[in-house]
């Protein structure tokens, strides 16, 4: 199919429109940090500041932990990843595989992890965790953030499962496997786009936490995470907003990446799932 | 029949064994994070208690908690203000993401570029997001309101936060901007799972681009979309955060939702009691639009 | 990295072991826990970290965790700390949420400890306001008296003199506030307001006029006193000055006192603290300090500091060394030198401040104008409540400017509404 140069025209102004509407408040954090106090506060606003002040972010490095903040997120995030890629590998492939009373059920019970607001749940995982003497690890982040992954992960996992042919196992039980061989021996590495998928969206959605950072970790500053950090340079008195903004470039800058590394796996892992 | 071969998992009979072991670590994982604290959320809505001690003899049991909610005005503006969001942000997500996808999901030169643009903002938390939107929405020296006097739209700058309507929008445009990109992502994954042949079908039989849009394309996401909806609407239902930057919720309540009304009551006045009664509610708010929107067809979501 | 494996495996370990029993935290290496939202504050943030330096060095073994919250979110996490059972040892409040806690017998009646050391608090500014059910809650940081800022480039401009009157105060304000490159939008104010960022701020924002006018949201006894002429006359001035846009509006203190410091506003009414960003803005040269146009000026307690309850005795033995330390004259001198701010205690000997901070003898006089006058920004009888009372007056001032309501109307809501917080 050939597009007219008028369509071509209209395809491209309005995706080139779109992006760049979509993209501008990331355009704009970073025009934040380079900016001065004086600078913000004028109108008009300068849509890139006069003398760029690009020694904020060594200013920033340098006083606040910013390595420690982006290594600990990176922990927490990767822990979540493995635990909730575990649990939600097994509990996608039970759903897709066993014929469970009540699945569908479990499967709604799992959801409800994402109903209770945050601001009730803080106390009782706060004692909860206190009693396994586990405030101020990273362990609390890994375990909270996999209980807002998983309900989406497992459904995810299971459309994927569903469309990879029962035939594959069965014949590799025949071959002598067990059924949990079966499961890890053939089905996984079929399923590694699905994979791959789950782990991003794990991976995104624990790096973007905060209220559970900061009700778990806050009196334990060695394991602050990023987004943790960053609210922490909020002042009482003043608030610099272009040392916040080069401190959330920080932030945002892995996760962007890891983002474009990953973006095409999410779309075709979760092109499975799609498939009803 | 030996100890060995009850756990014999291979034996067809055995296999839905498996399947419940299989579930056993998400519903354990789920149970230890939720139940508990949704037992004692509950407890704490059916006492009169200011602040909490957990461990601490409870207090008598009462339903006046509950009693002053249904009875408040505050509480019927909040469910008003959340509905209200959760319409806006919903549909305003659904058709940007929905309509980017359609967009990028056209081959053309750069689309992998396109495709990356259109929903980076998924990827950025929302704690900085909302450091980016709390200056875009400034009142005196954001970029929106001087757009908006440049644009000849608005005589002044624009009060976002001490004027309601504006303030409502500001949260909203806020979540959309967060919000579309996971529908998109949705959407375009659906897309792709849709055999080509479907389209060429009904191109044969002379359907236009909109025919072809209304009766293959959509029906066919319906599915994903009934479930991305969902995950919209509990985001929408739980988020603070945006909120409480942006507005806390303010000005006369105007986007005070359930979720900031339980915090301040929780936080702000020391009202737990009170606070857990607005929590459990919106679960079960939460959970009555769940089924609703996923029991129509009760296998789209497991 | 590989440390918070090798722990945390122990950590689930052991967890996991001893699941049912309850694990206390580890005393061996004594760290004692203290959280403040004034960490990275310029003078109080380095007053405190000199004590706890001080402190660690008379103390072999033991430190303290110094651990910042922003403001923001500091009830809440202060509220999980204490309710979930591991509050921090050293107890940061403000003076308007520390109630809460004392009503839940979270903070240790220091009474006994004072009679123990035999330390008197008499004179000891808005020490008063610690006592909480007939204990001593805490101990008073810090009572300030507001202070006036203007820049003097602004006024000299239009050739004005400092205001001395609320007259004189508007009249500045109204000719100070200009469209500077005439594109319609105003660029100088003439004064600044915090509008967002609490209720409690917004009421210190509005107290000047209200103070000045006579008025205060209840009296001695607790008893509240709104619906008067008086109220009606200072919100009548609060009206003014926003609707006639002398202050920006939407705007956090920490802007305002930004905006102020970088010389787009021409007076502003704030805290010892507002000096600190002074020095640091753009407009330092043209800015200075004056006393307030507004009689009594807005003052009050701050903050206190306090003891949990639920520690071990030789925790707490260390909490009090602690606090013993930044009661004693040296350091309350101290606050004065390194946090540029005004001490409680009268032992505190503050003469010779004057040459390091130039204005402190102002500093000085306000505050004890304020306390002269008792006046506090937590009013008496309403302390539990001060969140939902503030959040209550805040927004029927802001529908009074939305809706452009007549404040003698709207006296008379908050007077029937503020009844109805008081009585629970």
């Amino acid at each position: 199919m050939k597009r007219t140069p008028m369509q071509s025209l209209v395809l491209y102004g309005t995706v080139i429109l779109l992006a760049a509407l979509i993209l501008f408040p990331v355009y704009w954090l970073l025009v934040t940090a380079l900016s001065t106090s004086a600078d913000l506060s004028q109108l008009p606003p300068s849509f890139w500041p006069e003398n760029a002040q690009w020694q904020v972010f060594a200013k920033v490095w340098e006083e606040r932990p910013i390595p420690t903040w982006l290594a600990n997120s990176m922990l927490a995030a990767i822990g979540s990843v493995a635990l909730s890629m575990v649990v939600s590998v097994m509990a996608g492939y039970a759903l897709s595989r066993f014929s469970i009373r009540g699945g569908h059920s479990l499967g709604l019970f799992i959801l409800t992890a994402k109903m209770l607001p945050a601001t009730l749940l803080v106390i009782p995982l706060f004692s909860i965790f206190r009693s396994f003497g586990m405030i101020g690890s990273l362990w609390t982040l890994v375990i909270a953030h996999s209980t807002l992954i998983i309900p989406f992960t497992t459904w995810m996992l299971k459309g994927y499962f569903d469309t990879i042919p029962r035939e594959l196992e069965q014949a590799a039980m025949v071959d002598g496997c067990s059924p949990m061989g079966a499961m890890l021996r053939v089905v996984l590495p079929v399923a590694t786009p699905g994979l791959a998928a789950t782990a991003l969206y794990a991976f995104v959605l624990s790096w973007a936490d905060y209220a559970y950072a900061r009700t778990f970790l806050i009196n334990a500053q060695g394991s602050w995470t990023a987004n943790l950090g960053i609210t922490t340079m909020r002042g009482e008195y003043t608030t610099d907003w272009n040392e916040i903004s080069a401190a959330a470039v920080f932030v945002a800058v892995p996760i962007i990446l890891i983002y474009l590394f990953l973006e095409r796996y999410l779309v075709g892992g979760l092109t499975a799932g799609a498939e009803k | 029949m030996t100890r060995a071969r009850i756990f014999d998992l291979a034996r067809p009979s055995r296999q839905h064994l498996l399947g419940y072991i299989l579930l056993a670590p998400a519903v354990l994982l789920v149970g230890l994070i939720i139940v508990y604290p949704l037992v004692i959320s509950i407890d704490l809505s059916l006492q009169a208690v200011k602040l909490p001690r957990i461990g601490a003899p409870r207090a008598d049991f009462t339903l006046a908690n509950y009693e002053k909610l249904f009875s408040s005005a505050e509480f019927w503006m909040a469910c008003w203000v959340t509905l209200k969001l959760v319409c806006v942000v919903t549909i305003g997500s659904l058709v940007t993401g929905v309509s980017t996808a359609l967009l990028v999901n056209n081959r053309f030169r750069g689309r992998t570029l396109a495709r990356l643009a259109m929903a980076l903002p998924w990827a950025v938390p929302e704690v900085i997001a909302v450091v980016i939107f709390a200056w875009i929405f400034d009142s005196s020296f954001g970029l929106m309101s001087w757009l908006l006097v440049t644009l000849g739209l608005s005589d002044g700058m624009v009060a976002w936060v001490s004027t309601p309507g504006a303030a409502f929008w500001a949260v909203a445009i806020t979540m959309i901007w967060k919000g579309f990109p996971f529908v998109s992502i949705m959407t375009l994954a659906g897309l792709q799972s849709i055999p080509a042949d479907f389209y060429n079908a009904a191109k044969v039989d002379g359907a236009n681009v909109f025919q072809r849009f209304r009766w293959i394309t959509l029906p066919l996401l319906m599915p994903v979309l009934g479930v991305t909806l969902v995950l919209v609407i509990l985001w929408v239902f739980r988020d603070f955060s945006i909120i409480k930057v942006l507005t806390e919720g303010g000005p006369l309540k105007s986007t005070q939702t359930l979720s900031i009304m339980t915090y301040d009551q929780a936080f702000g006045f020391f009202n737990f009691g009170y606070a857990s009664a607005v929590g459990v509610v919106t679960l079960v708010i939460c959970v009555v639009a769940s089924l609703l929107m996923l029991g129509r067809e009760t296998r789209a979501m497991y | 990295m590989t440390k918070f494996f090798g722990r945390s495996v122990k950590t689930m370990t052991i967890a996991a072991m001893l699941s049912a029993t309850m694990l206390s935290p580890a005393l061996a290496d004594t760290t004692l826990k203290f959280v403040s939202w004034q960490v990275d504050d310029a003078g109080t943030g380095d007053w405190w970290k000199a004590a706890i330096a001080a402190f660690e060095e008379s103390h072999p073994g033991v430190t303290v965790e110094f651990t910042k919250v922003e403001r923001a979110a500091y009830a809440d996490t202060m509220t999980t700390l204490f309710a979930g059972g591991q509050p921090p040892h050293i107890v940061h409040l403000a003076s308007f949420e520390y109630q809460s806690f004392a009503e839940n017998s979270w903070m240790e009646n220091l009474g006994p400890w004072l009679e123990k050391d035999s330390i008197d608090t008499t004179g000891w500014a808005g020490q008063g306001k610690c006592v909480w059910n007939g204990e001593t809650a805490c101990i008073m940081l810090n009572y300030f008296g507001f202070i006036m800022a203007y820049n003097k480039a602004i006024l000299d401009k239009e050739g004005l003199a400092v205001p001395t009157s609320y007259a004189e105060f508007l009249d500045v304000a109204r000719k100070t506030t200009k469209d500077l490159n005439g594109d319609g939008i105003t660029d100088q104010f003439g004064t600044g307001h915090e509008t967002k960022g609490g209720a409690g701020q917004y009421l210190t924002e509005m107290l000047s006029y209200i103070l000045d006018a006579g008025a205060y949201w209840t009296d001695a006894d607790g008893k509240i006193n709104i619906d008067t002429p008086e109220m009606v006359e200072g919100l009548t001035r609060w009206k003014t000055v926003v609707k006639e846009g002398l202050t920006p509006v939407d705007m956090s203190a920490g802007d305002i006192r930004k905006l102020f410091a970088d010389g787009k506003v021409a007076l502003r009414l704030d805290g010892p603290w507002l000096y600190g960003t002074m020095q640091k803005g753009a407009a330092a040269a043209d800015t200075a300090v004056a006393v307030p146009p507004f009689t009594p000026p807005v003052g009050g307690s701050s903050n206190v500091l306090g003891m949990a309850s639920e520690i071990s005795d030789e925790e707490k033995a260390l909490v009090w060394d602690f606090v013993k330390l930044v009661m004693s004259p040296e350091w309350q001198r101290k606050y004065a030198t390194i946090g540029k701010n005004t001490p409680p205690s009268p032992a505190a000997d503050v003469s010779g401040v004057e040459q390091e901070v130039p204005h402190f003898p102002l500093l000085i006089e306000t505050m004890k104008a304020a306390a002269a006058a008792n006046v506090d920004r937590i009013p008496t009888g309403l302390e539990i409540q001060y969140n939902e009372f503030g959040k209550m007056v805040q927004e029927e001032v802001q529908r009074m400017l939305i809706e452009d309501l007549d404040p003698a109307d709207v006296v008379k809501t908050m007077q029937a509404r503020a009844e109805a917080i008081q009585k629970g």
